[in-house]
């Protein structure tokens, strides 16, 4: 292929847009924030984007093998309790404990939909609905209200400095490289990991066509679990920031970012559909969503309003991201009725 | 040698037979071609070998042990391989990832892309040299997903390969690749079977011939003892004059031209298509499956926006851009397939039937419901439609009845032109004569007007005044009374004559 | 022929198969009743059961949205039912202000604005094409938002009319007002969606929408028009919940989504359209009520009430809506 070609084909790819949409609201964002450019500006920005990122990572995963899950903000929610429950103050093994059980539970969670979901090949949308209310009422047992316990060195997950007994080296790595970078970073390998593998290629293949995908052997069912299950990974990490940050765990903490992860999904390029879409320009997806975000509320909205426009710029988003993504693929060769 | 060998394959489908005692010889490095008309059963057979279907009775031998296959991939991996017609390809993925699938190659835990590229690579360059297999499937053309099926096939080194139908969607070019790379698999051992409706190709590509009608078989041609005479392979597709010409009064009188159709294009399914329906008639359209007949009826009905051209209707021009306007100028289609298009399956035979009528205008807000029970139990009545009464779901008729019912809804209306998309397709003797009684006596009454698309010839000979023939979207033929033989069709389906 | 197939035959046989789904989710009420009764002897009481009825009426009527989205095909779902009802609420209060001389003007409004947010979730979903259920969560937001920053800083004033109040929250004799409204609408509701032409396009649309629309139907159309519906009821449905309360608060509304959907699937009304029978949405929401009440009873409190809700659901799900055909 020669370089003009090449060239054509990079800008009429809906990819290159959304390049050039997240330029745009970089752009917008550094002058509209004083200190953009300052180093804790910096990283505060980086620790607000992290949960969203992870979670619509997780998602886009999900959505790709041909799935859907709405219940992220939930299952999000219950491993934060469930860290705050295992972990005693003052006992550092425990916080090692917290993490084995809340990543059972992860693991859980994720069977959970995945049976519904592959096995049981029940829509996932209502699938989904009905398991969120299963999050939610173990982690109001567990955490009726917020609160419970962490131990110190958990903070490691936000801020290195915080925790009083960590050696010198540490604490200055974690102010070059705020943790939640490293947690991102991490979900990142893992996607790019799996991606490489079979199942990654089996995700693409079940969602963008389970039929031909079971009639060539593969176990769609299997695959699509699996798929579940990588979405808990990334929803764990996005637990591990918050209760690094938090140092509570709220079982109604994770409700917002159900929507949010979906649309930053669907803006990231994601198809509802299946089989399209790549994870990292999902990533794309949620810095967008959250520049936006950013953008209104630097514009001195009032606060009353910004729950308002998120939801505008949802429905704003997704339907310009559908009707792009429609138009720039080639129309089939069948007739189409209605 | 002879790797595979089914006998007295039995198959049936609800109440119709697919399969009646049916054999096929595959032999090692032979090419087998396959013949039959639509519903001969060469379609049926050829899933039956490949675990798609399981056979009612008979048995399969293959490398000398009997085998039952329960589905495509157990026949896979047994190394007996099919491409079929419709998409096995995952659109969103590449050629290369498609011709992998399930068979990735890996290196420890991570896939082994470059493997994957170099094989298929390999094997897309004897097909269609110059198909790039990182490109994405979905921008590809029908014909080079076509190659890429094929490819999917053959990278599993089957040693038997089953091509149902391949070519259909090929140009000449890729035709030729096609058969050198054939010709290059049977030289290392592979037994191919391979279907087609263009005889020309039949008679180029295989060594021998098997013609299937009506589900048995009628003739075996070895084309190294035999001459070619495609006259002759045609004869066995359709049988010897078996069937009494039925006795038609075809009036030939001079009617008044009802619709007029000129230039009509519809992306690649129909082009250029310009006929006229005269008042009175039955205006059959042949020809082979899938050549834009079942695309045309849409039209037709106003199913489709975008479509070019113009409709005149009794002299007026029309606008068909939507099926309600279509149904305003009484122009009334029986889709094609009763089940996706024509019934709601969990609803009553009543809420079938009185649907159409919920599109008109001026109609009462509550549905006059003695009204339209009475009619419809005429409708019942008039089709004889076999059901307990006019609650039961439609789903719980059988097929012949259902299609009454989808034909039975545009009974009460008064019609100008009637689009019959094969409207007796999988549906028993009985039923397809009530059917068919009802329509022509209703032209004969009413002087409405059909345009019939049917799959199977007999009821275009039988039924029609004039006929005609379409292919690749054109129209290429036109036959009028005595013309209209089972041979002619045939014949010129396949681009014989 | 065997017994079986003789059995077959029989009308009872047959009335029982068409009312499978009824028959259970009656059934499934009658054990919750039972269990409660066992384990806490004093469970099934009148006071109980009247309490449980109007409760299930609130949900029956919400239920009511979802079955008109849902019957009407395309994976409808309306998820913004509660924050609709909400807004209602909370911008009628000030309208009515305790009296009844604006009840009018109140429901003037509330048909206003449900129709309003109706007819935005039908063009989005049925013309745009934009799934309901995103299209549908995301609405409820704007209407939270939209909430938000009409009460900021503020107190929500205002109280309903006293005969808001009659209807909603008042009971004549034994029965609750609002269930009298429920068995007055049920009936029309049915005969409605089974007797009239639009009932019928509605089906049609949700059952096989290729087929409707060679037909004839126009079924973008019907299924905006389920939207706008569904609005406008769950906009009444803010009238009756202040009605109820006796003031509006932010989150009234709420609550009731989750049931208003389960209540549709308990009562057997198939998720991807084409059918809808509310006597099934009535059972259903009888049902989740009586299931509620007696999780409470049982101590079991909100984190009970939801993981019961969640599983009950989900094996609900298992049992109706489960594809497990083999391929």
């Amino acid at each position: 292929m020669n370089k003009q070609s090449f060239l054509k084909r990079f800008i009429s790819n809906p990819d290159f847009s959304r390049l050039l949409i997240l330029i745009l609201m970089f752009v917008l964002t550094a002058v509209l924030q004083r200190n953009f450019f300052a180093k804790r500006a910096i990283v505060r920005n980086i620790d607000s984007f992290t949960p969203l990122i992870l979670m619509t990572m997780g998602q886009a995963v999900v959505i790709i093998s041909g799935g859907l899950d709405l219940s992220v903000g939930p299952a999000l929610s219950l491993m934060t309790c469930v860290l705050t429950s295992v972990m005693r103050e003052g006992v550092p093994i425990s916080g090692l404990h917290a993490l084995v059980v809340a990543f059972a539970a992860a693991m859980a969670i994720g069977m959970v939909n995945g049976i519904g979901i592959g096995y049981l090949r029940i829509p996932p949308v209502i699938v989904t609905f009905a398991t969120s209310f299963i999050w939610l009422g173990i982690a109001l047992f567990l955490r009726p209200t917020p609160g419970g316990e962490t131990v110190d060195w958990f903070q490691a997950f936000y801020r290195i400095r915080n925790v009083e007994t960590a050696p010198a080296f540490l604490k200055a790595f974690g102010e070059t490289i705020p943790p939640s970078l490293l947690l991102v970073l991490t979900g990142c390998l893992l996607w790019w990991i799996v991606s490489r593998t079979r199942t990654g290629r089996y995700i693409y293949a079940v969602g963008g066509n389970s039929q031909s995908a079971y009639e060539t052997g593969i176990n769609t069912a299997w695959v699509q679990m699996k798929a579940c299950m990588i979405n808990s990974a990334f929803i764990f990490l996005a637990a591990l920031f918050f209760v690094g940050q938090n140092r509570s765990g709220d079982a109604r903490m994770g409700d917002p970012l159900t929507l949010k992860a979906i649309a930053a999904a669907v803006v990231g390029g994601i198809a509802l559909t299946g089989g399209r879409g790549s994870v990292f320009f999902a990533l794309i997806g949620a810095l967008i969503f959250s520049f936006v975000s950013k953008i209104i509320f630097f514009a001195n909205i009032p606060n009353a309003y910004q729950t308002l426009f998120g939801g505008v710029i949802v429905i704003v988003a997704i339907a310009a991201s559908q009707l792009y993504t429609l138009s720039s693929r080639r129309s089939g060769q069948e007739s189409k009725l209605t | 040698m002879t790797i595979l060998e089914a006998r007295g394959i039995r198959k049936h489908f609800g109440g119709v037979v697919a399969l009646d005692g049916a054999n096929l010889t595959c032999k090692q490095g032979k090419i087998t071609g396959l013949l039959g008309a639509n519903g001969s059963g060469k379609s049926t057979m050829s899933k039956i070998i490949t675990g798609v279907y399981s056979a009612d009775a008979g048995e399969i031998t293959y490398n000398g042990r009997a085998v039952r296959y329960h589905s495509p991939n157990e026949a896979k991996q047994a190394g007996i391989a099919m491409v079929f017609q419709n998409m096995s390809l995952v659109a969103d993925l590449t050629v290369c990832q498609n011709i992998v699938l399930g068979a990735e190659k890996t290196r420890g835990l991570f896939l082994d892309n470059k493997a994957a590229a170099q094989l298929s690579k390999e094997i897309v360059d004897q097909l269609l040299p110059g198909l790039d297999v990182r490109r994405m499937v979905h921008e590809l053309n029908p014909g080079e997903m076509q190659v890429v099926e094929i490819a999917k096939a053959i990278s599993t080194n089957p040693r038997l390969l089953i091509l149902d139908e391949p070519t259909a969607a090929l140009e000449q070019a890729q035709v030729k690749s096609l058969f050198d790379t054939m010709r290059r698999l049977v030289s290392k051992g592979v037994a191919i079977v391979f279907t087609s409706h263009r005889l020309w190709e039949v008679m180029e590509i295989c060594d021998e011939a098997v013609i299937f009608r009506n589900g048995r078989n009628v003739a075996d041609l070895d084309f190294s003892r035999e001459v070619k005479d495609p006259e002759k392979i045609v004869s066995f597709i359709t049988g010897e004059a078996g069937k009494a010409t039925v006795e038609r009064t075809r009036r030939k009188e001079n009617r008044e031209i009802v619709l007029r159709v000129s230039n009509m294009n519809y992306g690649s399914c129909i082009r250029d298509v310009s006929f006229d329906l005269k008042r009175g008639e039955i205006l059959g359209i042949g020809g082979l499956a899938g050549q834009g007949q079942h695309e045309l009826m849409l039209a037709l009905a106003g199913s489709y926006s975008g479509v070019t051209g113009e409709v005149e209707l009794h002299g007026k021009k029309i606008r068909l851009n939507k099926p309600a306007s279509a149904i305003r100028n009484s122009i009334l289609l029986v889709p094609g397939d009763r089940q996706l298009e024509g019934l709601f399956l969990g609803h009553s035979v009543f809420t079938n039937l009185i649907f159409p009528k919920l599109g008109l205008k001026a109609q009462p807000l509550f549905t006059p419901e003695k009204k339209y029970r009475r009619e419809s139990e005429k409708i019942v009545d008039t089709l004889s439609i076999v059901t307990h009464n006019l609650d039961m779901p439609v789903n719980s008729l059988s097929g012949g009845n259902q299609q009454k019912v989808v034909v039975g809804k545009w009974l009460a209306f008064d019609t100008n032109v009637l689009l019959l998309a094969d409207p007796a397709k999988g549906v028993d003797v009985g039923a397809k004569r009530d059917l068919y009684e009802y329509i022509v006596g209703q032209v004969a009454e009413n002087r409405m007007s059909v345009v019939l698309y049917a799959s199977d010839n007999e009821e275009l000979i039988e039924y029609c005044d004039r006929l005609l023939i379409m292919y690749e979207g054109r129209i290429v033929a036109t036959m009028e009374g005595e013309e209209i033989t089972d041979d002619a069709i045939v014949a010129t389906s396949m681009r014989v004559r | 022929m065997s017994f079986l197939s003789k059995l077959r035959d029989t009308p009872v046989y047959e009335a029982v198969d068409r009312y499978k789904k009824l028959i259970i989710a009656f059934l499934l009420i009658v054990l919750l009743f039972v269990v409660g009764e066992i384990v806490l002897e004093t469970f099934f009481s009148l006071g109980q059961i009247l309490l449980t009825i109007k409760l299930a009426s609130f949900i029956a009527l919400f239920g009511l949205c979802q079955m008109v989205v849902i019957a009407s095909g395309g994976s409808g779902l309306d998820l913004s039912v509660g924050y609709m009802a909400t807004m209602t609420a909370v911008f009628t209060a000030a309208i009515m202000d305790g009296q009844n001389s604006n009840l009018w003007l109140a429901v003037l409004v509330a048909l206003g604005l449900g129709i309003a947010v109706g007819l935005a979730n039908g063009v989005l979903t049925a013309y745009f094409k934009l799934p309901p259920l995103v299209v549908t969560l995301a609405m409820a937001n704007i209407l939270q938002g939209i909430i938000n920053a009409y009460t900021a800083g503020k107190n929500i004033t205002g109280r309903p009319s006293p005969v808001l109040q009659i209807i909603a929250a008042k009971s004549t004799g034994l029965f609750p007002n609002i269930l009298f409204i429920l068995l007055i609408l049920a009936p029309i509701v049915t005969v409605i969606m089974n007797k009239t032409r639009w009932g019928l396009k509605l089906f049609g649309s949700g059952a096989n929408q290729t087929a409707a629309y060679l037909s004839g139907v126009n079924v973008k159309m019907v299924r905006c028009t389920a939207f706008i519906i569904s609005g406008t009821l769950a906009s009444l449905m803010g009238l009756m919940l202040i009605g109820n309360m006796g003031i509006a608060f932010k989150d009234m509304g709420s609550n009731y989504v989750m049931p208003s959907i389960a209540a549709v699937v308990v009562g057997g009304v198939s998720l991807t359209g084409g059918e809808g029978n509310y006597l099934g949405v009535l059972l259903g929401a009888i049902f989740l009520q009586t299931l509620t009440n007696l999780l409470v009873a049982l101590g079991w409190g909100d984190a009970g009430k939801w993981i019961g809700f969640g599983i009950v659901l989900f094996v609900l799900l298992i049992v109706y809506v489960s594809n497990r055909r083999k391929r």
